[in-house]
């Protein structure tokens, strides 16, 4: 009996407790609420019958309702342009403030952690300052623009199907850049020094240097990267009220939202379970991704 | 201590408690409404009166937000909790009175002192029926109508506000002056609830509604509004500005029109620094028909409710208090037997009694279960016009299919 004691104390059972209340946590509040969203996606849900588990089975029809909506091909789309497009532009930036800032040059630290501002700003008041630089007629951007000589007329950028869905990658790219280049700042930090001073005594160039040494030894941190970076995106859910409202037409509407829209705004609460679901069939890869990618990691 | 005598003093602590309870039973209705957020409004202030006068039935009163409200009846009355009174935007009543969610008044209102169901426009009285039944009584209305800058009409050589589509079209074409940043009209052509708001009165006006939305005349009034956008008399950004900041373009001085309602007066009267006036939403013809849009809210009781007769009681109280709507709390009733009175500002009191002209013609959205998607065909239709994306016939045929898929 005390062997068990102790060994709650100190030893397996300890261990064993500490894991247990994390799964504890993650099965009540993430395990449910998911297995819950998948059984609704099969199942007829009306106001009476909102609040109980048991439901008329739908079998697929809900799945077959989103597939035969007439949006549902341009959402598909406008969800892969905006989730691709974010991702590319904030790593890419990212990377590039990275290694900007990595240099060492007076005040590169004090910058760079000046740039978490964006990051620690909540989505809905970022939404409300790209939506005033955004705006048509009288719009910051435009007005820029104008003033550089690069456009004539005025660029709608919220009303304009051609331009709607970039005016939110375009806001979330500078929302999302702070993360994607601290993220990179560290595994940079990471990499030995004696690397590049080899490199540079066998006579490497900057750009070999970057694609034999920096890239390969970013490897798991890219990784990481790209996954965070993919379901950061896919969840990117307040810029658009706060811009576009997934107008002009639906040319700006992606997954996350409508599947908001669905649920909370045209109160067909199984079809927005059915394009969550659908949803997390792509975060389910990313999250297989990221794994992989860090299960080299060695950790000290 | 023993046991025991915990358990006496538990005892006569309970009896106690018991006592102080007063001795006259007390019903408690619950009223959840969006009023009373940031200034005193309707329902909140009518609450609390009535639980002053009253001590047999007592308001629990509370605010909800405006974009949680559906979302949190739908829930409490799945689970059984829902309140007993209910104020709601008049296109989602029918989302509950159609199931039976909400209590049948038809005869209590019959038989009521203080209810008379004739003085009511018949739009809002509309939206407050289903299948023949009274399920709820209209709280307040508000309508659309046509804003007009009366000196920038002055300086192009305008006399009047424009009486057909094909004159607003021209007009808006007249007033328009880039080089002052002057668009001739402003609107509100949202993805959403207030873009079908403002295009289903024209759908309504050329004999169509929502049921039957791909009428020839909704395709030319699409059509207009696309060339007031195209010929840049409107903006652009008509398509994603809502109705408060569109009106707004208006009051700058920055648009010579505005479509929009009542709600813009108080804001028009200090902001716009120019003569104007409210005229009647075009029609398609010269003395064509007339229709608006129909907003405000409505009251209803939920069936689920364990004390329908004091329910009842309180709506009836809430009805009687309607000649205070307009002075007070600067909402129109939604009835004729009641006269505005004179606000002292000549420019708010001239645009009312155009509101309230063209409130005789304000046709509700619906009434419909379902209404959210039907309007979302309609705004997808009109905004893949506007942006030139789809032609007009095409798009409000597509929308007529998916309408028609949810009315079946």
């Amino acid at each position: 009996m005390s062997r068990f004691f102790n060994s709650m104390r100190d030893g397996v059972g300890f261990d064993l407790i500490l894991v247990g209340a994390a799964m504890l946590f993650l099965l009540a509040l993430a395990g449910l609420p998911l297995v819950y969203n998948v059984l609704m996606s099969f199942q007829q849900v009306d106001m009476f019958t909102l609040g109980s588990l048991i439901r008329p089975f739908a079998g697929f029809t809900n799945y077959v309702a989103v597939v035969a909506q007439p949006e549902f091909w341009l959402v598909t789309k406008n969800t892969l342009i905006f989730v691709f497009a974010s991702m590319a532009g904030q790593f890419v930036i990212g990377f590039a403030l990275a290694i900007f800032f990595a240099q060492n040059f007076p005040g590169a630290s004090t910058i760079r952690g000046l740039f978490l501002v964006s990051w620690v700003m909540p989505g809905l008041v970022v939404g409300a300052l790209w939506s005033s630089i955004l705006a048509g007629d009288f719009g910051v951007l435009n007005f820029l623009l104008r003033s550089v000589g690069l456009i004539e007329g005025t660029i709608f950028w919220k009303s304009d199907p051609n331009f709607a869905l970039w005016a939110v990658v375009i806001a979330n790219i500078w929302l999302g850049l702070a993360f994607n280049m601290l993220l990179l700042s560290v595994g940079l930090a990471a990499i030995p020094r004696d690397l590049y001073e080899a490199a540079e005594l066998d006579g490497a160039n900057a750009f070999q240097r970057f694609w034999t040494i920096t890239l390969p030894m970013m490897r798991s941190t890219i990784g990481a990267v790209m996954s965070l970076g993919l379901i950061g995106t896919l969840q990117q859910f307040d810029l658009f009220p706060a811009l576009t409202e997934g107008g002009p037409a639906n040319t700006s509407t992606v997954a996350g939202y409508w599947a908001w829209q669905m649920s909370f705004q045209l109160y067909d609460f199984a079809k927005g379970a059915t394009i969550s679901v659908m949803m997390f069939v792509l975060v389910l890869f990313a999250s297989v991704v990221y794994v992989r990618s860090t299960r080299h990691e060695v950790r000290g | 201590m023993t046991l025991k005598s915990i358990g006496l003093m538990a005892g006569i602590a309970l009896a106690a408690m018991s006592m102080a309870v007063p001795a006259m039973a007390q019903t408690v209705i619950k009223v959840w409404s969006i009023d009373g957020a940031n200034a005193p409004g309707i329902a909140d202030t009518l609450s609390k009166e009535f639980n002053e006068k009253n001590t047999d039935i007592q308001i629990d009163y509370r605010i909800v937000p405006f974009d949680d409200l559906v979302n949190e009846a739908l829930r409490a009355f799945a689970t059984g909790q829902a309140p007993d009174i209910i104020s709601l935007d008049n296109p989602d009543f029918a989302l509950f009175s159609s199931r039976g969610a909400f209590l049948d008044i038809t005869e209590r209102a019959a038989a009521s002192d203080v209810i008379d169901t004739s003085v009511y426009y018949e739009g809002p009285l509309n939206s407050v029926s289903w299948d023949g039944k009274l399920f709820g009584l209209p709280k307040y209305t508000d309508t659309i109508a046509l804003f007009y800058n009366k000196d920038l009409f002055a300086k192009a050589g305008i006399a009047e506000a424009p009486k057909t589509w094909s004159e607003l079209v021209d007009t808006a074409a007249k007033l328009t002056d880039p080089a002052s940043n002057t668009y001739g009209i402003t609107f509100s052509a949202r993805a959403g609830e207030e873009g079908t708001f403002q295009y289903l009165p024209w759908i309504q006006m050329a004999g169509g509604n929502y049921d039957n939305v791909n009428v020839p005349g909704a395709v030319e009034a699409i059509d207009d509004w696309k060339a007031m956008i195209d010929a840049k008399s409107a903006s652009q950004d008509v398509l994603s500005l809502g109705q408060w900041d569109s009106t707004g373009t208006f009051n700058s001085g920055n648009a010579a029109m505005a479509i929009s309602g009542p709600w813009e007066l108080n804001r028009m009267s200090t902001d716009a620094k120019f003569d104007w006036g409210v005229a009647l939403l075009p029609t398609q013809t010269e003395g064509g028909a007339r229709s608006s849009a129909l907003g405000g809210f409505n009251w209803g009781i939920f069936a689920s409710t364990k004390h329908p007769d004091e329910a009842f009681k309180v709506l009836e109280y809430y009805i009687s208090q309607d000649e205070r709507m307009f002075p007070e709390f600067s909402s129109i009733p939604a009835r004729s037997d009641i006269a505005l009175p004179e606000t002292g500002v000549p420019l708010k009191d001239a645009a009312l009694k155009v509101f309230q002209e063209q409130l005789q013609y304000a046709q509700p959205r619906g009434p419909h279960p379902e209404w959210q998607k039907i309007s979302k065909a309609i705004y997808d239709a009109m905004q893949q016009v506007l942006t030139g994306q789809v032609p007009a016939q095409q798009a409000l045929d597509q929308a007529q299919a998916t309408i028609k898929g949810i009315t079946g």
